[in-house]
């Protein structure tokens, strides 16, 4: 009976129902969407630069793990000395440069030798190696967004470019120049950002990265095998807060317009809720009801909530093919259990009001 | 009057005396109240709209309280209904003070001793009539009961409107409803407030006639509230009221 009461209750107004259910899917989708989008993007930069093969990245001293913010570049001898410390097989030095056009994205400076050396080389899907000063590689996602084959030219830094290349996602950057043609533009002569080490072993790693703390002190360094713990948004300053921050406001407006519908429900619902007393109900009754419909509107805000989520994902992903966003369900619930609380606490002081009026002013109420 | 009439025999036993000629004994009242005094506050100004009300039902009688408008006729209902809490005096229903019980106390025992009736029907627009019926059953707490279901919504001629609501319903049919919603779970005593005062003549008569059939035929305790002096032919005695106060109580005609 009470199930056939809050079904109808809630048909009653669908309108309503549906702003409701909205508000809600809103917030689950905000929730779902914001962790996914961040999550999603350390997640697959993380792995990129796991994809380089590299053991250890070396990079300036205070030099932040957002690649694209790293500060001034370390001159290219470091890698010469470091090359020559034990353990050390191979060093591949990479000059950053930041391109905002069209989405920030990081761009490789590349020595094709030692980058091959420690990478193992590219997966070429098309094309072939760098010829020429003014070639680049990019990877098939790139390629994709950017509509680019073998033998277009491809305006980067206000230079035009032969596409030489088109290979595998997953090593480090999308997009690959000459070290040296990148060094000329960028007025970085023998400079690079990072230098990616490879040991001779994995577990010669610590070992390495204690010789190069003796030759280098102050200089960052970070085990390639820790990069999916590092590249957390708590490891980012003022990610986590942001994240918390959009939370709370998505939560909030979910909060608000449950609230507000229960409220008017309440309202319009007062002589309704003064003949349920008069038949005996009581108070826990009548905020059971409340909150059992204000659950049931959740429940299906939340549905909707995920497939919206799934549904922008997807747009996202037609028109920034290179993003990645990671819907987990461990994410879901989470977000579905926060919205069941929210909607919770937001239909509590309607329920409470509404069990509190009095029944003789509720059966006169016009 | 003709729906009534084709009403079958009831098949329910209900409180108090049963069946036709009902024989009023001296037994304790089903209700009673004693110098019953109930204050409204407008600001700082107490305004008494019962002062010192006493008033006895016998079980399986049935009672109209007449009085003009604001002469505390509804007041009496709410609170010997326990929907509304005494100022002073008390309050007997069934042996039970309500003046001394909480409020939790006397949701209680409205919901086990007590059925209401009221003038705007009052039924819940969400609802299907059996909805409307069978919530009652469902807040009682015994569940629902198909066999009593029937009975009652034969008797009050609704067996083939119960998947309608409210909206689709004309006022005597909800009435009806109402009769039925109150009464399913047997209580001790029917209140009902100006229950024709929405109805036209001729449903009027159609429930009123329900009325005095559920009184004569099962014994039900009845107290109505109304305007319309021709009402009063239904039940056993007629009280009247007047600024707060009960100025008689006579045996119907």
């Amino acid at each position: 009976m009470m199930a056939e009461l809050i079904f109808r209750n809630l048909w009653h107004r669908p309108a309503r129902t549906l702003i409701g259910v909205i508000a809600i899917a809103v917030e689950v989708a905000l929730v779902v969407l914001i962790v996914g989008l961040t999550s999603g993007i350390l997640t697959e930069t993380a792995k990129r630069i796991e994809g380089v093969g590299a053991d250890i990245m070396l990079q300036p001293p205070a030099a932040s793990m957002i690649l694209g913010l790293s500060a001034a570049p370390m001159p290219i001898k470091i890698g010469d000395k470091v090359r020559e410390l034990k353990y050390v097989q191979d060093v591949a030095p990479t000059l950053l440069q930041s391109n905002s056009a069209g989405g920030v994205e990081v761009i490789y400076g590349i020595d094709q030798q030692s980058f091959r050396a420690v990478s193992g080389g590219f997966v070429f899907l098309a094309g072939h190696d760098f010829t020429g000063p003014d070639d680049v590689l990019v990877d098939d996602w790139a390629a994709k967004a950017k509509h680019l084959k073998v033998g277009d030219t491809y305006n980067l830094f206000n230079h035009d470019w032969n596409v030489v290349g088109i290979v595998e996602h997953g090593k480090g950057a999308r997009v690959f120049l000459p070290l040296e043609t990148l060094q000329d533009l960028s007025g970085s002569h023998d400079k690079a950002s990072i230098f990616w080490i490879k040991c001779t072993r994995p577990e010669h790693t610590e070992d390495v990265m204690a010789e190069i703390r003796t030759i280098l002190p102050g200089y960052t360094l970070r085990p390639i095998k820790d990069m999916l713990s590092i590249y957390t948004s708590t490891n980012i300053p003022g990610l986590q807060t942001f994240i918390d921050a959009m939370i709370a406001l998505a939560v909030s407006i979910g909060l608000l317009v449950i609230f507000l519908t229960m409220y008017t429900t309440v309202i319009e619902r007062t002589r309704d809720i003064g003949v349920l007393k008069s038949l005996g109900a009581n108070p826990p009754f009548i905020i059971r009801a409340l909150l059992l419909e204000s659950a049931l509107l959740c429940l299906g805000g939340i549905a909707a909530g995920v497939g919206l989520s799934y549904g922008a994902r997807s747009v996202f992903l037609h028109i920034f093919p290179t993003l990645t966003v990671l819907i987990t369900v461990d994410w879901v619930v989470r977000a579905a259990l926060i919205a069941l609380l929210a909607t919770i606490i937001g239909a509590s002081y309607p329920a409470w009001l509404a069990s509190r009026k009095d029944a003789v002013e509720a059966l006169t109420f016009d | 009057m003709e729906i009534a009439a084709t009403i079958p025999a009831p098949q329910l036993k209900l409180h108090g005396a049963e069946g036709q000629g009902l024989e009023k004994r001296s037994v304790e009242p089903i209700l009673k109240t004693e110098n019953l005094w109930k204050l409204y506050h407008a600001g700082k100004v107490e305004v008494p709209a019962l002062r010192g009300v006493n008033f006895e039902v016998q079980p399986g009688e049935s009672v109209a309280v007449m009085g003009p408008s604001g002469c505390g006729k509804s007041s009496l209902l709410y609170v010997i209904g326990g929907l509304a809490q005494a100022s002073r005096g008390k309050v007997l229903v069934d042996g039970n003070d309500l003046t001394e019980l909480r409020d939790s106390e006397r949701t209680k025992l409205r919901r086990s001793k007590i059925g209401f009736v009221f003038q705007r029907f009052n039924l819940l627009p969400t609802l299907t009539a059996k909805g409307n019926i069978a919530i009652a059953q469902y807040i009682h707490g015994d569940g629902f009961d198909p066999h009593r279901f029937d009975v009652v919504t034969k008797m009050l001629g609704l067996d083939g409107r119960l998947s309608h609501k409210p909206s689709e319903m004309s006022g005597g049919e909800q009435q009806r409803v109402a009769i039925a919603r109150a009464i399913i779970n047997e209580p001790k005593i029917l209140l009902a407030d100006e229950p024709t005062g929405n109805l036209d003549t001729k449903n009027s008569e159609i429930v009123l006639e329900m009325l005095r059939r559920l009184n004569k035929d099962l014994g039900q305790t009845i107290v109505m509230i109304t305007h319309n002096p021709e009402a009063t032919v239904y039940f056993d005695r007629v009280v009247h009221m007047r600024d707060g106060v009960i100025v008689d109580g006579v045996p119907a005609d």
